[in-house]
């Protein structure tokens, strides 16, 4: 196994909350891994520092031997570090086709032209959506939404994918899809940083978990181990389920 | 891709509008100029201010670059090397100003703009008045009406030109997205700032060899007279008006507009502003994406 | 040098006061409020016409001027920023349609302005004898413009932090999603919160007007000077606006007596690009 990504004490501060403290984890190549923990307990703010959305107070962010740590967005993007958003975030004035097309021309290995139209059919095609590229992203249910999403991100090429409650809001098919096309992801060799709530998704997908709460990592390891720990249990799911 | 068909109408159109001159009274190519002018202002404006939604009111503090460059070196420098002069002086105004406030929010930019001109208008004086005291110059350049017509008509065209381009090529997507979400096009891999920047100067490259190209009109010029507050105002609106996310758009509006204002400006110049602030209030409510946006809303509302 | 730090702390203190009032459309109603200069210089004009035509004192003009600065205001904000807040449906598209509505305001009110007035510097003379301050001559009316700035802000204050409609302000200011969780009408709030930012603007306007010449056009520098102080006292800091208000003031003053009058606003506009570059959440702020 090979190293993909190290996370080294890591903090962060909003004014005088402390959101992150001290948090380190490393990823090897082709796992995916589940963050986990409560609302608030900092792992969209872990995603959002490994991605550049946010500069870090302090500590490092090492991606294959690159030092991503107050790098730029759009530069981590194209050293193949792809993210989705919580909330689902389309470009509303472009096309389906023309979303996942913003990737390919401007991530990790810059496509353009019918090369990149063609590519972005296929990565369409792969989430489930072949043949409406040329809707309006408006026009798209919530979960197609979603594929569109997903496919955007993987447009850049990662090897790297972090995932933030992609799962969140679907029904059982949908979600049931959702997860084969992660696993699909895994197949083809991306390493995956998942934030999910939903425990059936963690179980399905994830072979460790790391869980966060009030900024710090409280426990890590294989997910059955560490969904069983007691402690975790009480973090993330209250009293009534310890 | 462009039929052959659309491409010998523009060839048609362009020719026709160069021959215009021939056929025009002296008011006739005065008015083209000054139409040309605002058309190429707006449209230059739009290129930037569009689709990344920052609205621009510098738009005078360049075209007075501009027109105050050749002003001051068109008697030592031959002509073809004042405009490139210009253009380059504009060019970095733009990168410094650009660099310092496109990182921020739109807001800022806004204001900062809206005190450029204002800024430069002053420390031209300033420096006139002290260094070279003087206030005021005089350009004397062997151009009539339609040779300035011509050079606006051909940076119109290409102004054009390059704005289809844009929409063509990557910048244009990437613009695109910048406008949609800043923080989703960064981490598809743009760089938001760089490409902010260069439509930036691109945009204010264009105005400021506006006034370049229309400084001999005025023969004598003196900062109030180029750093007239009123061009920046005036190329926004009609940008507006016509929709500036498209690249026909400011045409559509810069033309009945500056027909208008320049008969406004005629029968009740002291009115002008009062109106000018009432169409704005009024565009923004009635049509907030310009014509062309409401006609294709109104035709699709038809065919449904 | 003494002189001109007093005079630095006149003007200052007028920009903190004015600094207030955008501060309250700006950070409360959260409308970029363009032609907020305008109603400035409006109330220049107003006190001028008063106390030139019917020989009232500035003092009075206030009380004319501000409570009409504050009906104005928010019949502005009723008739033309309520529809646009319902319509927008993010904080930028709003942010963009208020801007471009003010900036039309400000053409209209600046026209209205030069209809009557023309486009020339104005000023009416006003207690213009000299006061001895510890051993420096100051001007008696910009004795007076202090301490009038002193006063309101410092009923501001008091209004924003002692009272309940204070709490609410702020608390509308702070959060603006979870204040009607509260029982805060957030609405409500920001028209009140625009009405008070007019009166203020106003209450400037006649301040600065008892000791500057003033023009028809001049709200733009106004509307940018106000800004700039909002910026560098860090956005919401009213604390922050009273510091950077005078820092700005005694900047410009200076330079304008040790270098030219003249580049006294390029001077302004280096202490904006300053602050953008190196500390873009002013001074007192703290990050967004």
């Amino acid at each position: 196994m090979t190293l993909q990504l190290e996370v080294a004490n890591l903090q962060k501060r909003f004014g005088g909350l402390v959101a992150v403290n001290d948090v380190n984890f490393s990823l090897q190549a082709g796992e995916i891994v589940g963050l986990l923990g409560p609302n608030g307990s900092g792992k969209t703010t872990v995603l959002n520092m490994i991605s550049g959305a946010l500069q870090a107070d302090g500590g490092r962010v090492v991606f294959r031997g690159t030092e991503l740590t107050r790098q730029k967005p759009h530069r981590i993007a194209q050293h193949g570090v792809a993210r989705t958003f919580q909330l689902v975030r389309p470009l509303p004035t472009l096309t389906v086709a023309e979303n996942v097309l913003v990737s390919f021309a401007f991530g990790r290995y810059r496509h353009w032209g019918r090369e990149a139209e063609k590519l972005v059919e296929e990565k369409l095609e792969f989430v489930g959506l072949e043949g409406r590229g040329r809707e309006r992203v408006g026009n798209l249910t919530y979960i197609d939404q979603k594929r569109m999403e997903l496919a955007r991100a993987l447009a850049s090429e990662p090897s790297l994918l972090l995932l933030d409650e992609w799962l969140a809001g679907l029904n059982p098919s949908e979600l049931k899809t959702g997860i084969e096309l992660v696993q699909h992801l895994q197949g083809a060799g991306i390493t995956i940083l998942l934030v999910e709530h939903i425990m059936e998704a963690v179980r399905a997908l994830c072979t460790r978990c790391i869980v966060m709460n009030a900024g710090q990592i409280i426990a890590s390891g294989p997910s059955a181990e560490v969904l069983q720990q007691k402690e975790v249990i009480l973090a993330y799911l209250g009293d009534d389920h310890a | 891709m462009p039929t052959y068909a659309s491409l010998a109408l523009v060839a048609v159109a362009v020719s026709t509008l160069a021959a215009a001159p021939f056929y025009l009274s002296d008011y006739g190519v005065g008015l083209l100029i000054g139409m040309s002018g605002y058309v190429t202002l707006a449209t230059a404006w739009a290129l930037f201010s569009g689709p990344t939604r920052y609205v621009s009111l510098a738009t005078v503090a360049f075209f007075g670059i501009g027109a105050y460059t050749v002003a001051v070196f068109s008697e030592t420098l031959p002509y073809p090397l004042v405009l490139l002069l210009a253009a380059a002086i504009g060019g970095t105004v733009a990168a410094v100003v650009g660099l310092s406030t496109l990182r921020l929010a739109g807001v800022y930019f806004v204001i900062f703009t809206f005190g450029l001109a204002e800024l430069v208008r002053q420390t031209v004086t300033w420096w006139e008045v002290n260094i070279t005291g003087t206030l005021g110059r005089y350009i004397f350049l062997p151009f009539e009406g339609r040779h300035i017509y011509w050079q606006l008509l051909a940076l119109l065209t290409v102004t054009m030109l390059i704005g289809w381009l844009i929409g063509r090529s990557r910048i244009g997507l990437a613009l695109k997205a910048i406008g949609d979400d800043e923080a989703v096009a960064a981490h598809a891999g743009i760089d938001v700032t760089r490409t902010k920047l260069v439509l930036f100067v691109l945009s204010a490259t264009i105005i400021t060899l506006v006034g370049a190209i229309q400084a001999p009109r005025w023969t004598y010029i003196e900062p109030s007279i180029v750093f007239n507050p009123t061009v920046s105002f005036l190329t926004l609106i009609m940008a507006l008006l016509g929709g500036p996310m498209r690249l026909w758009g400011p045409m559509v509006g810069a033309v009945p507009l500056f027909l208008l204002f320049e008969w406004l400006s005629a029968n009740f110049p002291n009115h002008f502003s009062i109106f000018l602030g009432l169409l704005f209030i009024l565009i923004v409510f009635v049509m907030p994406n310009g014509v062309l946006a409401k006609l294709e809303g109104i035709r699709k509302g038809a065919a449904q | 040098m003494f002189e001109h730090i007093v005079n630095g702390l006149v003007l200052g203190g007028t920009y903190a006061l004015i600094a207030m009032g955008l501060t309250m459309q700006y950070g409360i109603a959260r409308i970029m409020n363009l032609a907020f200069g305008d109603t400035i210089i409006v109330a220049c004009f107003g006190t001028y016409l008063l106390v030139s035509a019917f020989a009232l004192s500035p003092l009075l003009a206030l009380l004319i001027l501000v409570p009409g600065a504050f009906v104005f205001s928010y019949a502005v904000f009723l008739a033309l920023m309520q529809p646009l807040v319902a319509r927008a449906p993010n904080r930028e598209a709003l942010e963009v349609d208020s801007i471009l509505v003010t900036f039309g305001l400000l053409f209209v009110i600046q026209g209205i302005l030069l209809v009557i007035f023309g486009g020339a510097y104005t000023s009416y003379s006003y207690l213009n004898v000299g006061v001895n301050v510890l051993g420096t001559t100051v001007s008696a009316n910009r004795l007076l413009a202090f301490v009038m700035a002193l006063v309101f802000g410092g009923a501001l204050m008091f209004v924003l932090f002692r009272t309940r409609w204070g709490m609410m302000l702020r608390a509308v200011e702070l959060a603006p999603e979870s204040a009607p969780l509260y029982g805060i009408d957030v609405d409500r709030v920001a028209r009140y919160a625009f009405a008070v930012g007019g009166a203020l603007a106003a209450s400037g306007g006649v301040v600065v007007s008892m000791y500057q010449t003033f023009t028809a056009t001049a709200g733009v520098v106004f509307t940018m000077k106000a800004l700039i102080v909002v910026i560098l006292g860090g956005k919401g800091s009213l604390i922050g606006a009273l510091i950077a208000g005078i820092v700005l003031g005694i900047v410009e003053t200076l330079v304008a007596a040790y270098i030219d009058p003249g580049l006294t606003l390029a001077a302004t506009y280096a202490v904006f690009l300053a602050i953008l570059l190196f500390r873009p959440t002013g001074l007192f702020g703290s990050a967004a």
